[in-house]
């Protein structure tokens, strides 16, 4: 066994040298070829070196130096893979369907405490308005009704249709993304945006049916709503399927039952977030533009039945007959 | 030549990797306050972004007329909406695992095996700061930090990642031992010391950190392991603990030397 002066000598040069490349912060794709190459021969020669100083016994120092060296090349040289438009589109166009049809029971229960809400806000308001209060300020109800006197036959400023879709963009994804996120509460996060948001959508929806401008309001929202609802009910179920994996862990330790259910919690928000944004060009553009009515209804059947489409059947596996 | 045991990880802020070439080594896990400052770091940037094209956009809108105005309002929201969600997914993909504010602070996301990070595993750890920071300023987070050997807050759990520190460090000199111990000190002592590596290793911080250490606080560590060490030498020490430890570390390397 050499000393450790010597063996600090002899190699020091080399670290050196790997230190001060990986000290330029540059990305690895940022350096020509030979230097990659030697970045990988000279952080090779440095394992060996630490699994000699380490079985040497050397200074724990020589070893802590090394270790730091080892640990910033790895992360240089095995460094994040690249985002493939090719790996994200066969994410949102097969994974996630998949996924949301493996979690149907979750998809089911966001929509029940979605929907059931939604219907007693509805029509505890139109059976009696002062309902309604108890839910939303008044103002604020009297602001819905009043942007829904006019309707939409005259279309609105093309302007403020791109300021109101960049509106649904923050707003809307960031509800959905919220929705998601609070379900690691063991899903009550999830399941508190759910019945609130239905109960406050169909309380908004009954009071301005009451002040008699049903049609213009459920016109606005047929062209959108069935992207951005599902959108909404869909980022609940992976909020709630991750709380679930929390409580039943079939013998894993909780951390474990996540990490298990994270791909496709991951499939269903990336889902999720493309729908929304879907929706908001939707919600900008097309639901308050001048268009007739029955326009906008068929074209609200022909995406709600493509939707549907794409979720029951997109990405399934061809049977071999 | 020793044999490596199969211990366990020892408990420490430390994330073992197995690399390819079956090499382990460690990464320094990062705390709350080194990533609370990158936080800081992040939030300024973010808001400069805002502020900064918030400005164009505003004085381009008022110079285009009342149309442009709905149009620019929309932007600044797309951009709020960016620099809330997608700014750490982004930087965090392309940088390999670090913002503008972890490279500041030396940090690095990696995944929990130590392998490079996926953009879905950024995606996943973002969006749950929904989540770390309620009820205020990422209080749960910071709790779920606390109690977690990793320091990982809710995001890091679900999409499998932790933080770890890079630090650039120096080769640093053979500990000496001043003043060098004379034959007669080192008489007192046999000429085979049985300490395990360690217990070198041991010696050896502990010998490293003296400069740092108060001297009464030093003798009081030294006061607490020498009679330990003497007991099993079989040699009764005299008065200086701390000097019988330097003795101890010198004649350990002086054999492994030779």
């Amino acid at each position: 066994m050499i000393p450790q002066d010597v063996f600090v000598a002899q190699r020091k040069n080399d670290w050196n040298e790997l230190d001060i490349l990986l000290s330029q912060e540059k990305e690895l794709y940022a350096h020509d070829g030979p230097t990659i190459s030697r970045i990988a021969s000279l952080y090779r020669a440095l394992c060996t070196d630490l699994v000699r100083a380490k079985s040497a016994r050397y200074t724990p120092d020589l070893a802590g130096y090394l270790n730091g060296i080892a640990g910033r090349a790895h992360s240089a040289l095995y460094g994040a893979r690249p985002i493939r438009a090719f790996g994200i589109s066969s994410l949102i166009l097969r994974e996630f369907p998949q996924s949301l049809r493996k979690n149907w029971r979750f998809f089911l229960l966001s929509t029940a405490l979605f929907v059931i809400p939604w219907i007693v806000g509805q029509a505890g308001t139109m059976a009696e308005p002062s309902f309604a209060k108890q839910i939303l300020p008044a103002s604020q109800l009297e602001m819905m009704a009043q942007m829904y006197s006019k309707g939409f036959d005259e279309g609105r400023a093309a302007g403020l249709d791109a300021g109101m879709a960049g509106f649904y963009v923050m707003n809307n994804v960031g509800v959905a993304f919220r929705c998601f996120a609070t379900g690691i509460l063991f899903g009550l996060g999830s399941v508190f945006f759910l019945v609130y948001n239905g109960l406050t959508i169909g309380t908004v929806t009954g009071w301005v049916m009451n002040a008699g401008y049903g049609g213009n309001i459920l016109t606005f929202m047929c062209g959108h709503a069935p992207f951005e609802l599902t959108a909404i009910l869909i980022s609940g179920a992976a909020g709630m399927r991750m709380g679930y994996a929390l409580v039943a862990t079939k013998g894993r330790t909780r951390i474990g039952s996540l990490r298990e259910s994270a791909r496709e919690i991951a499939a269903l928000i990336m889902g999720a977030a493309v729908m929304l944004l879907i929706a908001a060009g939707l919600e900008g553009f097309w639901s308050p533009s001048s268009l007739p009515p029955p326009v906008k209804w068929a074209a609200s059947v022909v995406f709600t039945l493509g939707m549907t489409a794409f979720l029951l059947f997109a990405g399934r596996e061809r049977k071999l007959a | 030549m020793r044999v490596s045991q199969t211990a366990p990880d020892p408990i420490d802020t430390s994330a073992a990797v197995e690399t390819p070439e079956h090499v382990r080594f460690h990464h320094q896990l990062a705390g709350p306050a080194r990533r609370a400052v990158a936080y800081i770091i992040d939030l300024v940037v973010r808001g400069a972004f805002i502020l900064v094209l918030a400005i164009i956009i505003l004085i381009a809108g008022a110079a285009a007329g009342a149309d442009f105005r709905g149009l620019s309002s929309g932007i600044l929201a797309v951009l709020y909406f960016a620099a809330e969600w997608l700014y750490y997914v982004l930087f965090e993909s392309l940088w390999s695992g670090r913002s503008p504010g972890k490279k500041a602070m030396r940090l690095r996301v990696i995944t929990d095996t130590g392998r490079p990070l996926h953009y879905l595993d950024s995606f996943l750890r973002n969006i749950l700061r929904a989540a770390d920071l309620l009820p205020n300023m990422y209080g749960l987070g910071l709790v779920v930090m606390g109690r977690d050997p990793k320091f990982r807050r809710l995001g890091d759990m679900v999409a499998g990642t932790i933080v770890v520190v890079e630090e650039r460090g120096d080769i640093t000199e053979p500990l000496r031992i001043y003043p060098i111990p004379s034959p007669f000190e080192l008489s007192a002592l046999p000429q085979r010391v049985p300490l395990s590596g360690d217990e070198i290793d041991a010696l050896e911080l502990y010998l490293r950190r003296l400069p740092k250490l108060h001297p009464a606080r030093a003798t009081e560590l030294a006061e607490i392991v020498a009679p330990a060490f003497a007991k099993r030498l079989g040699v009764r020490f005299r008065g200086d603990a701390r000097r019988f430890l330097e003795l101890l570390y010198f004649r350990a390397r002086e054999r492994m030397a030779a």
